[in-house]
């Protein structure tokens, strides 16, 4: 089973060196490549007459920079004047593409755009690496108002608030995902239970989760750590409970009702209604296979059902819930960097990004992440080949709360997946596990 | 018989290197340093040159986005003070010590076996099939192994539970963590060692054995005072190597217990250096960190030859 979101899915000075006395001296090259790619003040790069060449990052494997290609080949095929060199990295998660181009970046290599989710965007841009875009889309209105009126208000805020340290726009988002569940309708059938409508409860899940075992051996679902977006947040989200503040300022890990999420997965764990974590198998052939009765994921779990032509044997629900509904959301937004020298031509990129054209090429294509347009989120081209149900990962935007992303976002995570699995395993008690998390957490925010 | 050595030929063998014309003296020069130079660019530029980097980094607090800062000797004073890093560093003696002693032992006898083997055919399959795994790559070695001890759906667990066996967590289990990353690094490179051992066995002059056996020695006797002391040599070199590789640990505990969980049973000291430069973007703190590193390492090594004087018998 892919264990990365989608977008999205499977998921930075220069003459400061100068000045920096011993390093200097010993020719750090790195000061070249800050400078490359501009931090801070001094690193203003030039408009450029909207052609010519464009260095693009982004994240995706194989699979997604095959589909991702499709779409700046479409891009390339309609803007001639400007050459897109794209640049994919296989990174399993957000939280790694962020260190590795933080790295690369840091080693000298330049870029005009770069794609950058939710989990590094606070960071990036109170560096000071991109460029503002609110002039940009103020003097280009009649081409970004059309955009923007078919995008959540929901998200726009989130990118008001968790994308810029100073209020200026900084990303153009292109598309998001949110966790709900695959359900395998020939395990439910076989045990004779009724496929839940949209919503089903925490208790209801537990009854129909011991009856599949009895009756077919399946398990439920699955349950572990290493992957907070998908295996961790819904839990803690359905019940009222976060891993930190709205702010992302304080630890909450330890909330009652985190260790209320915690002990109810334990429970899972210790009755054997859910594989025991700490391996790896393949969960899309286990779900094939009728061994598993559901895939947790967003998006991004598409690809896998399709490969495996269980689209008409999937249902699309919400995950269950215990204090309301909830699920985590991240989104993936596209930045000019400031010291891009090319800054009408990646301008112009985006705002093709925009379009419902490339929306709908790139939702055709297999994207692995929801469209921020609303109209091509409901329209055939996100629907199609798809399970019914497949509009709830979209319209959970409604009722999601954005992925937690300090700035230490690996480091913290990290020490949230330690908690959950020392919770959830038993190798501690659920309190102590998460009471030891939060204080970790909380040192390193 | 005398013979009379004409005074022009002792004098032209001496005087000849000194009547070297400057011009041939300036060739070989030049050729020693064509041949030094691409090893040495590559010296200065991949390795001291980063050394004494990371000597200036360390002084520095730095995340690779922003200004360095100048803080003398901070992250030194707040690396003494890191559980952590003790962690790291706990973990990483254990497993080197634990590896190199598996390494040895198991490699030694395994060459001892091998080389009594008549048949070609079977000495040639059994140090293939030793050596094979090897040359896996650490990512697809550290997956295969997760799969097959997957505590529901591994094949190791299925024929462990099918004779009675119930295996731990392996990967879960702060208890046994380590020791199956330990089993499974031994299983990956314990052919390396075997092949060393193999050819320092096979070095080991056959007419002392027959002296031995001349003297009434048994197979005890001839392996504790001839096999070993004649391989010592080998098996120091093989202990310093498997030891300097041993703690330099990462890709399977990166794969197998991402972050060295569970609760830091398997952060090793590098996997601890990579969070700290990488995640953590403390490229000063990530600095210190490595230079303490080199010192233990450097003293560890140091030890060991210091050691080696005592039991390696050197012919």
């Amino acid at each position: 089973m892919s264990s990365v979101r989608a977008g999205m899915k499977t998921p930075l000075g220069r003459r400061t060196l100068l000045r920096a006395g011993p390093l200097a001296a010993l020719g750090l090259s790195a000061a070249g490549a800050l400078a490359a790619c501009g931090g801070g003040s001094g690193g203003d790069g030039e408009a450029g007459d909207g052609t010519g060449e464009l260095n693009l990052i982004y994240m995706g494997d194989a699979a997604q920079q095959e589909t991702f290609q499709s779409l700046f080949d479409e891009f390339q095929s309609s803007h001639p004047e400007i050459t897109l060199n794209a640049n994919g990295i296989a990174a399993g998660d957000w939280a790694t593409f962020g260190n590795t181009v933080s790295t690369r970046i840091a080693g000298g290599e330049r870029a005009d755009i770069i794609s950058v989710a939710t989990e590094g965007q606070r960071l990036m841009s109170s560096k000071g690496l991109f460029e503002p875009l609110d002039e940009l889309i103020d003097r280009d209105s009649a081409e970004t108002e059309e955009f923007y009126d078919n995008v959540s208000s929901n998200l726009q805020g989130w990118l008001d608030k968790y994308g810029s340290p100073d209020g200026s726009t900084y990303f153009v988002p292109g598309g998001y995902n949110t966790v709900a569940m695959y359900l395998n309708r020939d395990v439910f059938e076989a045990a004779g239970v009724e496929i839940p409508d949209t919503d089903w409860t925490w208790d209801e899940f537990r009854t129909i989760a011991e009856t599949i075992k009895e009756e077919t051996g399946a398990f439920i679902t699955t349950a572990g750590a290493g992957f907070p977006f998908g295996q961790i947040l819904p839990w803690l989200f359905t019940n009222g409970a976060s891993t930190l503040d709205a702010e992302w300022t304080t630890a909450t890990f330890d909330s009652p009702q985190a260790v209320e999420a915690a002990e109810f997965v334990k429970a899972l764990v210790e009755d054997e209604l859910v594989p025991q974590p700490g391996g790896e198998f393949d969960g899309a052939t286990q779900y094939q296979r009728g061994s598993l009765a559901s895939l947790t994921g967003g998006r991004y779990t598409l690809p896998d059902v399709r490969r495996l032509e269980m689209v008409d044997q999937t249902k699309i629900v919400n995950f269950p819930n215990n204090a309301g509904p909830g699920t985590p959301i991240g989104w993936d937004g596209w930045a000019i960097f400031k010291a891009s020298e090319n800054k009408e031509a990646a301008w112009t990129f985006l705002k093709w990004l925009m379009t419902v054209e490339a929306s709908e090429y790139y939702a055709e294509q297999g994207g692995t992440n929801v469209p921020v347009r609303e109209d091509v989120a409901a329209s055939e081209s996100f629907l199609n080949n798809a399970p019914e149900g497949t509009e709830l990962i979209a319209t959970g935007i409604e009722f999601a709360t954005p992925v937690p992303s300090p700035d230490q976002q690996a480091l913290v995570d990290a020490e949230v997946n330690k908690g959950w699995e020392a919770a959830i395993l038993g190798n501690q008690p659920v309190q102590e596990a998460l009471s030891a998390a939060n204080e970790a957490m909380q040192e390193l925010l | 018989m005398t013979v009379q050595v004409p005074p022009e030929v002792l004098s032209a063998g001496h005087d000849a290197p000194a009547s070297r014309p400057a011009r041939a003296r300036g060739r070989d020069t030049l050729a020693g340093v064509v041949f030094l130079g691409p090893a040495m660019l590559l010296f200065l530029v991949f390795v001291l040159g980063p050394f004494f980097v990371a000597i200036g980094l360390s002084l520095f607090r730095w995340d690779m986005l922003t200004e360095p800062e100048f803080i003398g000797t901070e992250n030194l004073t707040t690396l003494i003070a890191d559980s952590s890093f003790y962690n790291a560093l706990r973990n990483t003696f254990l497993f080197a010590l634990a590896s190199m002693a598996t390494h040895l032992v198991a490699g030694f006898l395994l060459a001892i076996g091998v080389n009594k083997l008549r048949s070609r055919v079977a000495s040639y399959f059994v140090r293939t099939s030793l050596f094979f795994p090897f040359v896996i790559s650490w990512a697809a070695v550290a997956l295969l192994w997760k799969y097959v001890l997957d505590p529901t759906f591994g094949m190791g667990t299925y024929y462990m539970e099918l004779v009675g066996v119930s295996p731990p967590n392996w990967f879960t289990d702060p208890q046994w963590a380590l020791p199956a990353i330990i089993g499974i690094d031994w299983w990956h490179t314990v052919g390396f060692t075997f092949v060393i051992m193999l050819a320092g066995l096979q070095t080991v002059p056959e007419q002392l054995y027959e002296a031995a056996r001349i003297d009434g020695a048994g197979a005890w006797q001839r392996m504790w005072n001839v096999t070993i002391p004649m391989m010592s040599p080998t098996i120091f070199f093989a202990s310093v190597i498997t030891f300097i590789g041993a703690f330099q640990i990462f890709d399977p505990i990166q794969i197998i217990t991402p972050n060295g969980g569970p609760e830091e049973s398997t952060l090793s000291i590098v996997m601890y250096l990579y969070q700290q430069g990488f995640q953590a973007f403390q490229a000063g703190y990530a600095s210190a960190v490595a230079l303490v590193v080199f010192v233990i390492m450097a003293l560890v090594t140091a030890f060991q030859f210091w050691i080696s004087r005592k039991w390696v018998h050197n012919q």
